[in-house]
């Protein structure tokens, strides 16, 4: 990898789709130091458009603003997944010798009005009876609560961690640190998660320029290796456990086997926090602890950065925002600006191997994609 | 039987007592080779892979929670303010299934509690027409 870029996430109701893309893409092109004459393949994830904008297919527009044209674009949707499956399908396009340098983008207008929820998937089984995403992650957080003794403090401390984190970023959503009391105390959406506990819907794009090894070496000094990619579905079983998500554990296992890294090797990662619980869980399905011990990492401080495995260092979508489909490329872009040592007040010192994992959609409380990325500075 | 102005929430996955005294139940469909069951019901098995294994049954009426949330902001489907879901376990017909339940106070509400299905209006479309759905309800 050898640029990224991205848009400050947000509230953006006065920009477009494009407007935001454009940023990020020209902001990594800038970052790689190339011309977009030389991008030979684009790839663009997007998951909300075609419903909160009646746009579809919005990469080759957005590409065009940068002149970047002429060549294959693809346009990719996987939910939250899709600016990581975009990213996937780039890292795919290079190493499959086909291309030498791509671009992959990430671009999402999320935002639909505080307190809202979004209102999609008129066709499945649990929506159509009233079941929401923050609802979702309650049933799994009362079950882990049950099964190991996780408490709603620790639950608020990953909010408490995440946007103390993301004072320190200048492209987070939120600046404002919060109390353990007051992410208990702010209005309860969906029993234990209180809305502190829940990430925004949020507007922005990120960007990712990716390079054969050889290119690479002759326009950075300082490429990112993608030491590892991994893309799972999930299974859907009716009675599989819900204190833990069987793909982090899955696709983990693909990752770390793929990297030739331990859960050990990791020095800063990225994780998908849209609620407070799934970060917990997520340690535990990424190997950072035991099952059952994520309540644990967070009260001991094991993810602050400083801590011994710093996890969103960026503020993570609690606090930097949930563009959908363009936070599988901000968490990219984060890792590597802080195995580049890049990251200023935030920076976790000599990260060297770097994690990005990202859950998205899902149904009968299993996740619909999952993505986990390993990326190492040489 | 529903009335004219009802309609279920989702086609074909309930039983209306027919008369007076009868109970309301799911419907499933369970494979008659290597016994899975499913709720909703699908067409094919997919362990399996065979579409005429499948035949329709009652789920069973009781139930125990397996999880719960109540959920305080409006879903998108206009289910009415708090509300309480989950997951409930049949253990006669060895299924969990997604639920929405009749209590939506806290102190009402406990993972292992035992739970009746029922059937009760969960909304309204927009001509009028009342959505019966099922919840569950604790006993």
């Amino acid at each position: 990898m050898i640029g990224v870029g991205m848009t400050e996430f947000g509230r953006h109701p006065e920009r477009s789709l494009t407007d935001m893309g454009r940023e990020a893409c020209w902001r990594a092109l800038k970052d790689a130091g190339i011309h977009p004459k030389q991008i030979q393949a684009g790839f663009s994830g997007n998951s909300l458009a075609p419903y909160l904008q009646r746009e579809v297919d919005i990469g080759q527009p957005i590409l065009r603003e940068v002149g970047i044209v002429g060549i294959p674009i693809l346009n990719i949707s996987n939910a939250c997944a899709s600016g990581s499956c975009a990213f996937r399908e780039a890292w795919l396009a290079v190493a499959s010798g086909l291309y030498e340098l791509v671009i992959a983008v990430g671009t999402e207008k999320a935002f639909v009005g505080k307190g809202a929820m979004l209102d999609i998937g008129s066709q499945d089984f649990q929506l159509m009876q009233g079941g929401v995403f923050p609802g979702d992650f309650a049933l799994k957080a009362r079950r882990h609560m049950l099964e190991f003794g996780t408490t709603k403090e620790q639950l608020a401390k990953i909010s408490v961690k995440n946007h103390k984190n993301g004072c320190l970023n200048a492209y987070s959503q939120f600046k404002k640190e919060f109390t353990v009391e007051e992410v208990l105390n702010s209005p309860m959406v969906a029993d234990p998660l209180t809305v502190l506990s829940c990430c925004p819907n949020s507007d922005g794009s990120a960007a990712t320029i990716i390079a054969s090894k050889d290119l690479a070496k002759r326009y950075c000094e300082k490429p990112i290796r993608i030491a590892a990619s991994a893309l799972r579905s999930g299974t859907y079983e009716p009675n599989r456990n819900l204190a833990l998500f069987d793909l982090d554990f899955e696709a983990s296992k693909i990752a770390y086997e793929i990297s030739g890294y331990d859960p050990q090797d990791i020095d800063v990662a990225e994780v998908h926090d849209a609620f407070t619980i799934a970060e917990i869980m997520h340690y535990e399905g990424l190997g950072f602890c035991k099952l059952g011990e994520g309540g644990r990492l967070i009260d001991e401080g094991e993810t602050e950065i400083g801590g011994r495995i710093p996890v969103n260092p960026s503020g993570g979508l609690l606090s930097r925002g949930h563009p959908v489909g363009a936070t599988g490329l901000a968490q990219i872009a984060e890792i590597v600006w802080q195995l580049r040592g890049e990251t200023g007040k935030r920076q976790v010192e000599n990260a060297r191997i770097g994690l990005a994992h990202v859950v998205g959609g899902g149904r009968e409380g299993d996740v619909g994609a999952g993505t986990i990325h390993i990326l190492a500075r040489d | 039987m529903l009335k004219k102005n009802q309609r279920a929430v989702v086609e074909g996955i309930i039983k209306c007592p027919s008369r007076a005294g009868e109970k309301p139940h799911l419907l499933g469909n369970r494979c008659s080779s290597c016994g899975k069951v499913f709720f909703p019901k699908r067409v094919i098995c997919p362990d399996c892979f065979t579409d005429d294994t499948l035949t329709e049954f009652e789920l069973s009426s009781k139930g125990k929670i397996y999880t719960y949330t109540i959920v305080h902001y409006p879903s998108p489907v206009g289910v009415e303010v708090p509300y309480a879901y989950g997951y409930v376990d049949l253990p006669e017909s060895n299924i969990r299934v997604f639920s929405l339940f009749t209590e939506s106070d806290p102190e009402k509400l406990e993972i292992g509690m035992n739970v009746q299905l029922v059937l009760d209006k969960i909304g309204t479309d927009e001509d009028g027409t009342e959505i019966v759905g099922y919840k569950f309800k604790p006993v």
